[in-house]
């Protein structure tokens, strides 16, 4: 079932290329996500049953655990909602002459592509094919930065190439010393295998896997947009197509803190402690809320500052897993499923009111609320949502957050966390929330535009609100496997 | 034996820096083309010794393949890339070469430092030749950060792959077969995007001077 | 062997081959560019062409510019007796010091140039000026180049670290070796005026560095000059070929019969070292002088990267 997953995406990416007439493009598009996200719910019920998802005959090449389901399954889930959105704002695009089919067939083939290899990323074991697959997913989304071909779009999107190329090789380096340090323990087969690796992680030797480690932070943290290797990340967010940027927020980050959170295990259980990985971690989460929390406040353009907000949430997650106790862990990985949430609402909603306005800074847009009578509540309650805010779903993730914090007894880091969240909703606040009052300027014709694309808006509010209330059961024993995974000490459930 | 792969480490690092110390655009890419040709050299010896002592053939086939991509094709791309860009010569600099090359000696000393502190990787030889490929690829990180033009970052980027490529190399004989085939692919593919964007710079901004590229910013 | 006889034919083999080492260099020139060439002992009937002629010297020069050719030439000599052409011959406990080298050659240079500087030609100062620039920038690269393979050798008499080199095998596949050589090859470049650093063909006002200071002579003090340029070449020479390429090792017997041969030997290795230095000539430009420096500081980095080299291998 999953190769046949990964086969499908494959396929159908190439699809996109030889087929004519859009309405087979977004068919095609429809069902293959649908297909996927089903495919994704029945892994993740075996993981549940069982534990993990592998198939021997391959030789362990495809593995799936509780931790790599959760993410798998926000890809997919994403994955679907966004290709719904993309057929309205499409068919928006193309009616005002921005695409036209070739270009069509092209978007949807990058992002299938793209999501082909954010799957591989999630289901391999060996890391050194993990780092392939998140170098893979750089080099499949940069023609989606620079979609739109102009000064801008191109801009972003070299910087967004050399500086997470450059990233993932400093991160290659760490997989080097990696595998370096695992030589006299284990046999090639199980080479840079990251179950042998963890089993053996006591066996490693610790000098170096501290040095693998350090490197692997740098490179992955580039690619997760943590400070100070963001520089790439306002840029390539804000330049994109907006399902796209939806994609990176929510999608993209989080493959690439997967990648750091698997080496967090191994080095963790390698030195016994975490003070280490902690320190480091939390170093650069702070750094990364505090870059966002200066810069939001003087942000111009609205997906800029939005992109900025995904670097704080990024540093949250680090600063969380830092911590490295079970609860700040399952607070970190709640987080990351109400952040990729939140935010890829926030970016889909942002795509409506481009379309409707066609500019990008916040001073010339006035009266969402009233021009936008579905988008613009959604884009409103989104961005209380990303603040923070209850009842949705990052507040409770937050607020799990600040207790493991203040409950590992470090009240200094707690009360600096708060802080610089409660900077980011002040500079968000500021910016943003003129844009929704007032009356419409010029000609605007009130009404939504992308019909589909309100409908998923609508979805993933309700979803954010809800899982702010309440966690079903199996979400939650979802987060407990994962949380195991990372932190060991019980066995495996099942 | 172990003579001529210190030897070549050594000639690898030396190539590095004369890339720093070079001006010319046609001379980072035939320098870089040395660097390469050295790579699959030391590549070739260690896979020639690899296949005697264990019959493993995959060092040997990797170093057939730096020769076909790193050594031809892709220095013939960049030549291709760059023949429609005006520069020849690079004349502006943050920081003059002497400074540079001076830097690039600090790194060496300091790689030197860091990854003799390690324990684990002291047997004598060993230790030199990832210091010097290390070392490889901090003078490659140098190079893109020190360069204004599109080119330098691209070479600087390879260069990187390459210092990567040995120290893997040298420290561990190899990453498994099917990871080093993945980064070939990676890379080959990177430099064929970085091309296409490069051109599109050209086309968009009418230089490839990245001094240009500085509306996104703050 | 005894320290006179030593002298005795250092300076003779020395003296006799500098201006042909110049012929050849000539002559592999213009075969590589497909031209005839000067035939090979050209340089030896200039001088003797050069030495009938009398001297016409400025009335502003002063004494410097006369007794600089004799100056220049002594202490040409003087380095040619601080580096043997064999380790057979050197006799026990003589004190060639290559730091007294290095400084030997210094004095002649800087004789040179103030003699550039004295007749008051514009030519002459600059020329004085940049040959300034360029010597200062070289010397720290072959003072650390000396002086690591004096630690190897745990001597800096020039003998014993030819005799101590003589104990490795195949000195250019080591990695410090290989990477002092290097170094001094620019060095040697630098120091005999060759392409990449200066051209010694050329009296364009743009181009020249150490034509420009021997500009103003004339007749015999020009043979001198010459001279003196020739043998400190081929001293430099000796030094990078003894020292990188040793060959006394090869040879089994003993006697006049061996230091014969590893003179011969030793002749040979001077050949191939001016028809490299030819190969290198026709191969580069002649760099700018502001990009002098970059390759200045690309052999101070191989030098000091053989030392740490060196320093961290430990052999």
């Amino acid at each position: 079932m999953g190769l046949f997953l990964l086969a499908v995406t494959g396929i159908t990416a190439v699809l996109f290329l030889l087929l004519p007439g859009r309405n087979l493009l977004h068919g095609l598009s429809l069902a293959a996500s649908a297909g996927l996200l089903g495919g994704a719910g029945g892994l993740t019920r075996e993981v549940l049953r069982q534990g993990q998802v592998t198939y021997p005959a391959l030789g362990g090449f495809f593995y799936l655990d509780g931790l790599s389901a959760i993410i798998l399954d926000i890809v997919l889930l994403l994955g679907f909602l966004v290709s719904v959105y993309s057929v309205g704002y499409l068919e928006a695009e193309f009616r005002h002459g921005q695409v036209d089919e070739r270009r069509l067939g092209i978007y949807y083939f990058l992002m299938y592509a793209f999501m082909f290899t954010m799957m591989l990323a999630l289901t391999v074991k060996n890391m050194g094919m993990m780092w392939i697959a998140i170098e893979a997913t750089t080099l499949a989304s940069a023609f989606l930065v620079g979609f739109y071909n102009d000064k801008l779009s191109v801009e972003a999107a070299w910087k967004y190439v050399i500086i997470c190329s450059v990233g993932i090789a400093v991160a290659l380096l760490g997989i080097i010393f990696l595998h370096l340090s695992s030589l006299s323990v284990l046999n090639p087969p199980q080479l840079l295998d990251w179950t042998a690796l963890y089993d053996q992680a006591e066996a490693l030797q610790s000098p170096i896997l501290r040095l693998a480690f350090i490197f692997i932070l740098v490179g992955f943290g580039t690619k997760a947009g943590l400070a100070p290797m963001h520089t790439w990340l306002p840029g390539a967010h804000s330049q994109a197509p907006s399902p796209i940027s939806a994609l990176l927020s929510g999608v993209l980050l989080n493959s690439a803190l997967y990648g750091i959170i698997r080496t967090v295990a191994i080095v963790n259980k390698n030195l016994g402690s975490s003070a280490f990985t902690g320190r480091l971690l939390i170093a650069i989460g702070l750094l990364s809320m505090a870059t966002a929390a200066i810069f939001i406040l003087t942000q111009k353009e609205y997906k800029r500052l939005l992109a900025y907000s995904s670097i704080e949430h990024m540093g949250i997650i680090a600063l969380a897993v830092g911590i490295f106790t079970p609860a700040s862990i399952f607070g970190a990985l709640l987080h990351m499923i109400n952040h990729s949430l939140t935010k890829s609402m926030l970016f889909l909603s942002c795509g409506t009111v481009l379309q409707k306005y066609g500019v990008k800074e916040i001073a010339r847009i006035r009266g969402v609320l009233s021009l936008l009578p579905v988008s613009g509540p959604v884009f409103l309650l989104g961005l209380f949502a990303i603040a923070g805010t209850p009842p949705f779903s990052v507040f409770s993730s937050e607020l799990s957050i600040i207790g493991a914090v203040f409950a590992a007894d470090r009240l200094l880091l707690g009360a600096v966390f708060i802080l610089l969240l409660a900077l980011v909703f002040m500079g968000m606040a500021l910016s943003m929330f003129r844009m929704f009052y007032g009356g419409p300027r010029g000609k605007l014709v009130r009404g939504e535009n992308n019909l589909p694309g309100t409908v998923v808006l609508m979805l993933l509010l309700a979803a954010i609100a809800v899982t702010g209330l309440y966690l079903p059961p199996d979400l939650q024993q979802l987060l407990l496997q994962a949380q195991q995974i990372i932190i060991g000490g019980q066995a495996h459930a099942g | 034996m172990a003579n001529y792969l210190d030897a070549l480490s050594v000639l690898i690092l030396v190539s590095s820096f004369v890339l720093v110390a070079n001006k010319r655009i046609s001379s980072y890419i035939a320098t870089f083309r040395l660097q390469s040709l050295l790579i699959a050299l030391t590549a070739g010896m260690m896979g020639l010794q690899s296949l005697r002592l264990e019959g493993r053939v995959d060092v040997l086939v990797v170093g057939l393949l730096i020769v076909s991509l790193k050594v031809i094709y892709i220095p013939n791309l960049l030549n291709r890339t760059f023949a429609q860009v005006e520069y020849r010569v690079e004349k502006d600099f943050f920081l003059n070469i002497p400074l540079l090359v001076l830097i690039c000696c600090g790194l060496v000393v300091f790689s030197y430092f860091s990854i003799s502190t390690i324990a684990g990787i002291n047997a004598g030889t060993i230790n030199m030749q990832v210091v010097n490929s290390v070392s490889v690829v901090l003078i490659g990180l140098l190079f893109m950060i020190s360069r204004k033009k599109a080119i330098g970052q691209m070479v600087g980027f390879l260069v990187i792959e390459n210092g990567l490529f040995v120290t893997a190399l040298f420290s561990t004989h190899g990453m498994p077969f099917i990871v080093d085939m993945g980064i070939f692919i990676d890379m080959i593919t990177a430099v064929l995007i970085m091309g296409i964007l490069v051109f599109r710079i050209n086309e968009k901004f009418e230089s490839i001077n990245l001094h240009e590229l500085k509306n996104l910013r703050g | 062997m005894n320290p006179s006889s030593y002298i005795l034919i250092q300076i003779l083999t020395i003296l006799a081959v500098a201006p042909l080492v110049n012929g050849i260099i000539r002559k592999s020139k213009a075969l590589t560019q497909k031209r005839q060439g000067p035939p090979l002992l050209q340089m030896y009937w200039d001088l003797y062409k050069l030495l009938q002629k009398s001297a016409v010297v400025s009335e502003t020069a002063s004494w410097i510019f006369t007794a600089t050719p004799y100056i220049v030439l002594a202490t040409a000599v003087a380095a040619a007796v601080l580096v043997p052409v064999s380790t057979l011959i050197i006799p026990a406990g003589f004190p060639g010091d290559v730091i007294m080298l290095v400084y030997i050659l210094a004095l002649g240079r800087f004789f040179m140039m103030l003699a550039g500087l004295d007749t008051g030609s514009t030519f002459g100062g600059m020329g004085s000026s940049r040959e300034a620039m360029i010597s200062a920038l070289i010397e720290p690269s072959i003072l650390v180049s000396m002086l690591t393979v004096g630690l190897i050798a745990q001597s800096t008499a020039v003998g014993e670290m030819m005799a101590a080199m003589k104990l490795v095998t195949a000195p250019l596949l080591h990695p410090v070796y290989l990477l002092l050589f290097l170094a001094l090859v620019i060095v040697l470049l630098a120091e005999t005026s060759r392409i990449p650093v200066d051209d010694p063909a050329t009296h364009l006002e743009l181009t020249m560095v150490h034509e420009a200071m021997v500009l103003e002579y004339s007749g015999r003090q020009l043979a001198l000059m010459e001279l003196g340029a020739a043998v400190k070449q081929l001293v430099l020479i000796t030094l990078l070929v003894n020292l990188f390429l040793p060959h006394d090792q090869l040879l089994t017997m003993t006697g006049s019969g061996a230091v014969l041969l590893s003179v011969l030997l030793y002749l040979l290795k001077v050949v191939l070292a001016a028809v490299g230095i030819a190969v290198i000539e026709t191969s580069t430009v002649k760099l700018r002088l502001f990009s002098v420096p970059n390759l200045a500081a690309l052999a101070f980095i191989l030098s000091f990267l053989g030392f740490l080299q060196y320093f961290v291998l430990g052999r």
